[in-house]
């Protein structure tokens, strides 16, 4: 570990950060554009080009509002539960690999990963299930009867969907072998070879054992992010704002972000575990920096595409009830998933995949 | 040294948050200090080279335990109850046999507690630990599964009773 490690990892975390915190302007105007083109309106289109510079007089404008903390509001947790909430949906992105490694002219490797850690998919899910705090303590804190039941549901909800989240996980890392991130991208780059003939890229979502917990895996992201069709905590129409009622100022601006931040990591995921990472389809990315240069943009393609799914779904499915979320997640979802990793340890026991 | 100063503080923090567990009045304030004493608890064993343990301990405890508690606490809606004291016999004993309990450990722990490290490279990885728990522990593997049956059958039958009652 000398100072050109300690640079080089500077960067990372730099580029990561950076990527992350840019995530939330562009997630806003995307999805306001978007819903705008979904229920055929214009949406904003007067700050800057396209209403691109929406966002940022947005920004500008969240840090001139009053900042109230209610009269009968636990002030400290208050005012961390928004910091609670942004924090572990920062950190996630360290273990998540996002281009090839590749050879420097001094000899030495570059990972594109911040903590190649051995037990990466595990920090994830550590990191995730803590992001429910920030929800519940914002809740509570508020002293607000909405605020409470946006809390109480959003931790049965998490609860209930992490299972089948992490279940589903678990037949990528199957088939990988491993707890680590990057393993599981390497394991991907190959090809299936059908017929003799047709040439599919090893992604775990084409693969035929891998599909279904592709589906659930992909449900129960949107449900651990409260997404619409899944966004309880919030349910605008029941609890006024859920959680975030009594929220004002950059407190509000904190969980606004968190949301958008944790979609962002989530489609990090989905494309890390399911849809091959950083690996380009027919193509052997050299080790160098083109080759890296390249993976990082299909990995950053990958992530935009699930970014516009999560964006596309809210503004075409309505929210659902809140007994039909708690019985689908428990009565389908988390059997559907069991029933997955019989499927694949029999296919990894066939020596299938 | 750093590896001692991340100790220190984090060892600092575990025991300041397990105190404002047991000495703060709001329930739910209890909870969330739990929650952050288990991360600092997690810090350790990463400090002891065992990261999938720490990974496990911020999962089930952190993540998935405590939000239950704290599910059950919200649901109760408790309010600050100050409640006077009204078995002193019963008090006084509780606190002498916490205050034996922890004099008793602390001597254990100076007197028998492995200051050295064991040689050879120290291994905890997802698949050692597995192969070690399905091997040479599995007898005490299959007692806990057993046990955490019961208690699901508890809960099925707990919560199945009053819903034939009302139909």
């Amino acid at each position: 570990m000398d100072r050109t490690d300690v640079a080089l990892e500077a960067l990372k975390i730099a580029i990561v950060l950076g990527a992350l915190l840019n995530v939330t302007p562009i997630m806003v105007w995307v999805e306001r554009r978007g819903s705008a083109m979904i229920q055929d309106r214009l949406g904003p289109n007067r700050v800057g080009p396209f209403g691109l510079f929406q966002s940022l007089a947005d920004a500008a404008k969240f840090f001139f509002k009053e900042d109230i903390v209610p009269a009968g509001a636990n002030r400290w947790l208050y005012t961390i539960a928004p910091m609670f909430g942004l924090i572990p949906a920062l950190t996630t992105i360290a273990v998540v690999p996002w281009g090839r490694p590749f050879v420097l002219r001094s000899g030495r490797v570059f990972e594109p990963i911040v903590a190649d850690v051995n037990v990466g998919i595990l920090v994830i899910f550590a990191l995730a299930s803590l992001s429910v705090y920030g929800i519940v303590t914002a809740g509570w804190s508020s002293n607000n009867k909405y605020s409470l039941f946006g809390g109480i549901r959003a931790s049965a909800q998490m609860i209930s969907y992490e299972l089948s989240l992490t279940l589903a996980a678990i037949s990528a890392l199957m088939v990988a072998g491993s707890l680590r991130l990057t393993d599981v991208v390497w394991k991907q780059t190959g090809y299936f070879v059908l017929f003799g003939t047709i040439k599919l890229p090893a992604w775990n979502v084409l693969s035929p054992a891998m599909w279904l917990s592709f589906i659930v895996f992909t449900v129960s992201a949107f449900a651990e992010t409260n997404r619409l069709p899944f966004d309880f905590a919030e349910a605008e129409a029941e609890l006024v704002a859920g959680y975030h009622t009594e929220y004002s100022s950059m407190k509000f601006a904190l969980f606004f972000m968190s949301e958008y931040i944790a979609m962002a990591t989530m489609s990090a995921l989905i494309t890390t575990l399911f849809l091959g990472g950083w690996d380009i389809p027919w193509y052997n990315e050299p080790p160098t920096f083109v080759g890296f240069l390249l993976s990082a943009i299909a990995f950053l393609v990958k992530v935009s595409f699930l970014l516009f799914i999560f964006v596309w779904i809210r503004w075409t499915i309505p929210r659902l009830k809140y007994d039909i979320l708690m019985r689908v997640g428990w009565k389908v979802f988390l059997p559907l998933a069991f029933v997955n990793i019989v499927l694949v340890a029999f296919f990894i026991a066939r020596r299938w995949i | 040294m750093i590896e001692y100063a991340v100790f220190f503080f984090f060892a600092a923090v575990a025991v300041i948050f397990a105190l404002m567990v047991v000495l703060h009045r709001n329930p739910v304030v209890g909870a969330l200090a739990l929650v952050a004493s288990f991360f600092a608890l997690a810090v350790m064993y990463v400090l002891l080279e065992a990261p999938f343990l720490a990974a496990l301990q911020v999962i089930v405890y952190a993540g998935a335990i405590m939000v239950l508690f704290l599910f059950v606490i919200m649901l109760l809606n408790l309010q600050k109850q100050r409640e006077e004291p009204t078995r002193p016999l019963q008090q006084f004993l509780g606190y002498a046999g916490s205050a034996a309990f922890g004099i008793g450990l602390v001597y254990y722990l100076s007197k028998y507690a492995v200051m050295e490290l064991p040689a050879g490279p120290f291994i905890a990885d997802a698949r050692t630990v597995g192969i070690r728990l399905f091997e040479a522990y599995i007898f005490p593997f299959e007692m806990v599964s057993i046990l955490l049956l019961a208690a699901i059958v508890g809960a099925l039958l707990l919560s199945g009773v009053r819903t034939e009652e009302r139909t």
